[in-house]
């Protein structure tokens, strides 16, 4: 089933995300098992699971650039796009989510594998 | 020199992350052919910084901390050869030696890493002194620091200086040891040094500055006696920590040139054609001979892809700027490039968290902080594209390091 924008998470005015910039939404907040980081990369926006895959560092204070970002940590890299890890140390990849811009607010819409009140593990 | 004509089998002698790394970047830059890893241990290979932290403290379990899944290797089409060391090269012929047989190659990696150096004094081989470099080394020190035992730790750097905080951690009494009464002052600066240092005493841990002169047999303990003063250390086990020693004795013995580590060109190449070397074994050369051997993790990850560039001649990729990183008493501590010319603080040294800059004519050549990782990714980007940067913004908390670096992007839509 696809959750439609109904479902969708306002997290911010485009405004208050500044190219560069991540913001973390609490998994409470989310729905999901992980709190999700929302980046704005040139004009583009993401979110990923915010724990890195690597050593369990946030990635919303990591460095947001050409299409990835990079864990404060041990500068582990991931895909903003599709949350692949893109070499060592990150090896493992992430969960990208879906992100919509309507009007000025941006949406986050959690991939249903990370919800944790049952509706992603139901049967396909 | 002339394009080398591609190998059809690559082996990589030694299964750290210079050679995990390089057998990753071969098969990123499309070499197709055959790919052999040989592994002198038995264990998946693994990633060593936790070994002296969540190794020690039971927070990561070996499984947790190898580098690659078995099952990738399988994908990328590597022959992993675990338990295998390698006895001996023989480039000239193309060949390397194991314990049973010998195996066809066409371009040898050396990637052997280093052996930790071993206490130079009498009694120095006691059971109850031992080591931190391998896995089965962390698991067997992991099983001796119980609460209350009385731990040793000779050399304050940075294995030593993460195994007192690890053993403190653990309720272990330990001892630090070390000549040099500010250990990383020639890195991080004199007052930086200092407060990294004095987490020591703060910790609990008892820091004394001298050399262990010898080693006394208590029966099972061991009482250290330390050069130049009647002061005497007992303890239930000792870590050894006083660097390493480049393991070049593969090279050595094929006649090709060592000292203290395979001499290699910037691009990994040793001075034969089918050798290159990379990580701890590996030496850098420059024009006016041999140069520091870089030990840290970030060296040895470029040095394996900058070796796997040149076995396929691939262009030299951009060696970044150096970087490493330790953890202590909650203090994550970060230095990139160089500490050298003007200081310029942010935040309060001591505080929670701060970092230092090092500035030369108008530009960042070196970063030091702890707790403060994301300045420390604007740093690094700062001093390897060589912006300008002004210490007023610098010291300034309220400007985003971030907007110093990306200030001088190109605008999105212009040319990059």
């Amino acid at each position: 089933m696809t959750r439609g924008i109904d479902h969708a998470i306002p997290v911010c005015s485009v405004d208050e995300l500044q190219d560069g910039e991540a913001v973390r939404v609490p998994r409470e907040q989310a729905g999901t098992a992980d709190d999700i980081t929302v980046f704005n990369d040139n004009g583009e926006y993401f979110a990923l699971n915010d724990t890195c895959t690597h050593a369990s560092a946030s990635l919303a204070e990591g460095w947001v650039e050409d299409g990835q970002v990079e864990c404060p940590l041990h500068s582990g890299a991931f895909c903003l796009r599709t949350g692949e890890a893109l070499g060592l140390p990150a090896v493992t990849d992430t969960v990208a989510h879906r992100v919509d811009v309507l009007g000025r607010i941006v949406f986050l819409l959690p991939d249903e594998s990370q919800l944790t009140d049952g509706s992603g593990h139901e049967p396909a | 020199m002339n394009r080398p004509e591609l190998p059809r089998h690559v082996a990589v002698v030694g299964a750290g992350l210079a050679g995990v790394s390089a057998c990753e970047q071969l098969r990123e830059l499309g070499y197709d052919g055959r790919l052999t890893l040989f592994g002198a241990e038995p264990h998946l290979p693994y990633d060593r910084p936790p070994l002296s932290k969540d190794l020690l403290l039971g927070k990561q379990t070996a499984d947790e901390i190898v580098l690659r899944k078995a099952e990738w290797y399988a994908a990328k089409d590597i022959d992993l050869r675990l338990g295998t060391p390698v006895t001996a090269i023989r480039p000239d012929e193309g060949r390397i030696e194991l314990v049973h047989g010998t195996v066809a190659v066409d371009a040898i990696l050396l990637a052997t890493g280093g052996r930790p150096r071993p206490l130079p004094v009498p009694g120095g081989d006691h059971p109850a002194i031992t080591v931190l470099r391998s896995l089965d080394d962390a698991v067997a020190l992991k099983d001796r620091l119980a609460p209350g035992v009385r731990l040793g730790v000779i050399g304050a750097g940075l294995i030593g200086a993460e195994v007192a905080a690890s053993a403190t951690v653990l309720g272990c009494q330990a001892t630090l040891i070390d000549p040099a009464p500010l250990p990383l002052e020639h890195v991080v600066g004199a007052e930086i040094a200092d407060l990294l240092h004095s987490q020591h005493r703060a910790n609990g841990v008892r820091v004394l500055v001298g050399a262990v002169a010898s080693v006394e047999d208590l029966g099972g303990a061991i009482r250290l006696h330390l050069s130049d003063s009647n002061e005497t250390v007992d303890c239930d086990v000792v870590v050894v920590g006083v660097g390493i020693v480049s393991d070049d004795s593969l090279a050595a013995s094929a006649g090709v040139a060592v000292n203290r580590g395979v001499l290699v060109d910037s691009a990994q190449r040793s001075e034969h054609p089918r050798i290159f070397a990379a990580g701890d074994a590996a030496r850098p050369t420059g024009p006016d001979g041999p140069l520091p051997n870089v030990e840290h993790w970030e060296s040895a990850l470029h040095e394996g892809k900058a070796a796997a560039a040149a076995i396929i001649g691939a262009p030299e990729p951009v060696r970044p700027v150096s970087r490493f990183w330790s953890d202590r008493y909650g203090w994550h501590l970060e230095v990139v490039g160089e500490f050298r010319g003007e200081v310029v603080l942010r935040g309060e040294l001591g505080g929670e968290s701060f970092a230092a800059f090092a500035l030369v004519d108008g530009k960042c050549v070196g970063a030091v902080a702890v707790n403060r990782p994301s300045e420390m990714k604007a740093a690094r980007r700062l001093i390897e594209r060589g912006l300008p940067v002004r210490a007023g913004h610098l010291a300034d908390e309220s400007v985003d390091l971030r907007s110093l670096v990306t200030g001088n992007r190109t605008p999105a839509g212009g040319p990059r």
